[in-house]
């Protein structure tokens, strides 16, 4: 499956995705979601699903069933859009709690076995210093996450991401 | 000086933010600064929040590491905090502790950074952060006074930090780890999950399902 992850305005996305959608899963800001309460429930209550049961609550099992993934958030201080981190934030239960040693550090051990690729595409007015801090994310949290990083992109405003949508992982 | 010793946990009681801010309090306090603590928890900032964070000479952030970065509606405060500090016009200095529930406090690094950009988009100063690894522990361990036992790396982290804010002094990150051995650090979170699983009626096995399969 492929999954898009975003925080556009409706309007901005129909442009930017005319037609039909295919086998594109979207996650969107089109209902309310509510932040992560650091609980752990998605660990140690209903392993693999949040316990807060609103839209977003099942998001680890979707990341499961991905094979590409595409992020477009605003860039925020060189992290992401407030909507974006909170779908983040709300899918630890992707990964399992117990630790494992990987390259000499301490991160989570997979639930899954899917290897995603992960591509991530920024805009809004972004610093130098912000775009050294948005790569490093997104690489840490490929590591974090299992998946494989295919890529980081600014773009000062969304629209110029219009005609690059077919790319190679969509 | 007044310091606004801000908790963006998540979580209204005994989060680990809250437990170095309790620690560091009156390491400020010796040092004859005034402390005002305000709770960062929500998406919505509060207008009197809002205020009296901006009334305040120094802001320390304490926080907890998610997803490599900060807590989402903690980037969401910021925001609204941005807005509302520009306006004051203020220039007080900022420092922050994000602990990990990774061993390895470096881990924080990126959180760190994203407080530094906010810092120069607010106008603010940017002190600097301390990145504390192994922070799964401290609600464990909360009657433990500073500088004992496991406590002996953040102690010296938050009397560097305590002496810094007064006198304004900025500098590199400093990443740190309580002070116990990666493998007990490790097994002991592990029982804790154990634990957790089986209070609420799972099998240790349940940890590891995978659903949709």
């Amino acid at each position: 499956m492929r999954l898009v992850i975003h925080d556009l305005e409706p309007d901005c996305f129909k442009q930017l995705f005319p037609g039909q959608l295919g086998d594109l899963h979207i996650i969107s800001p089109e209902a309310p979601i509510h932040h992560c309460l650091g609980c752990f429930g998605c660990w140690v209550k209903t392993p693999g699903a949040c316990v807060i049961r609103d839209h977003y609550g099942d998001l680890g099992e979707l990341f499961a069933r991905c094979q590409e993934v595409l992020i477009i958030s605003r860039c925020c201080y060189g992290g992401f859009s407030p909507f974006v981190k909170n779908v983040l934030d709300r899918s630890i239960s992707y990964i399992h709690p117990f630790f494992v040693n990987k390259n000499g550090e301490m991160h989570h051990r997979r639930r899954y076995s899917n290897r995603a690729r992960l591509e991530v595409w920024f805009y809004g007015d972004t610093t130098e210093q912000e775009k050294h801090t948005a790569r490093g994310l997104v690489e840490a949290n490929t590591i974090n996450l299992w998946w494989e990083a295919a890529g980081v992109e600014f773009f000062q405003i969304p629209e110029e991401m219009e005609g690059r949508l077919p790319c190679k992982s969509l | 000086m007044q310091v606004a010793l801000i908790n963006g946990s998540p979580k209204r009681h005994r989060s680990a933010s809250g437990c170095i801010l309790k620690y560091l309090q009156p390491l400020l306090e010796q040092e004859g600064h005034v402390t005002a603590a305000f709770s960062l928890g929500r998406p919505e900032l509060a207008p009197q929040d809002a205020k009296g964070i901006g009334d305040c000479d120094a802001l320390i952030f304490a926080l907890p590491l998610y997803v490599d970065g900060l807590p989402s509606h903690l980037v969401s405060c910021l925001l609204q905090l941005e807005e509302s500090l520009a306006r004051s016009g203020g220039k007080m200095g900022v420092y922050a502790i994000v602990n990990c529930g990774f061993y390895e406090g470096h881990q924080a690094r990126w959180a760190l950074n994203i407080l530094e950009n906010w810092c120069h988009r607010a106008g603010l100063r940017w002190g600097y952060g301390i990145g504390l690894g192994a922070g799964g522990v401290l609600l464990s361990i909360e009657n433990v006074p500073l500088g004992a036992g496991p406590t002996r790396n953040l102690a010296q982290a938050l009397r560097q930090l305590a002496s810094s804010v007064g006198q304004g002094f900025g500098g590199e990150n400093v990443f740190t780890t309580m002070n116990m051995p990666k493998l007990i650090y490790k097994l002991a979170a592990e029982v804790g999950w154990c634990r957790s699983a089986k209070a609420n009626g799972l099998k240790i096995r349940d940890l590891s399902l995978r659903r949709g399969s």
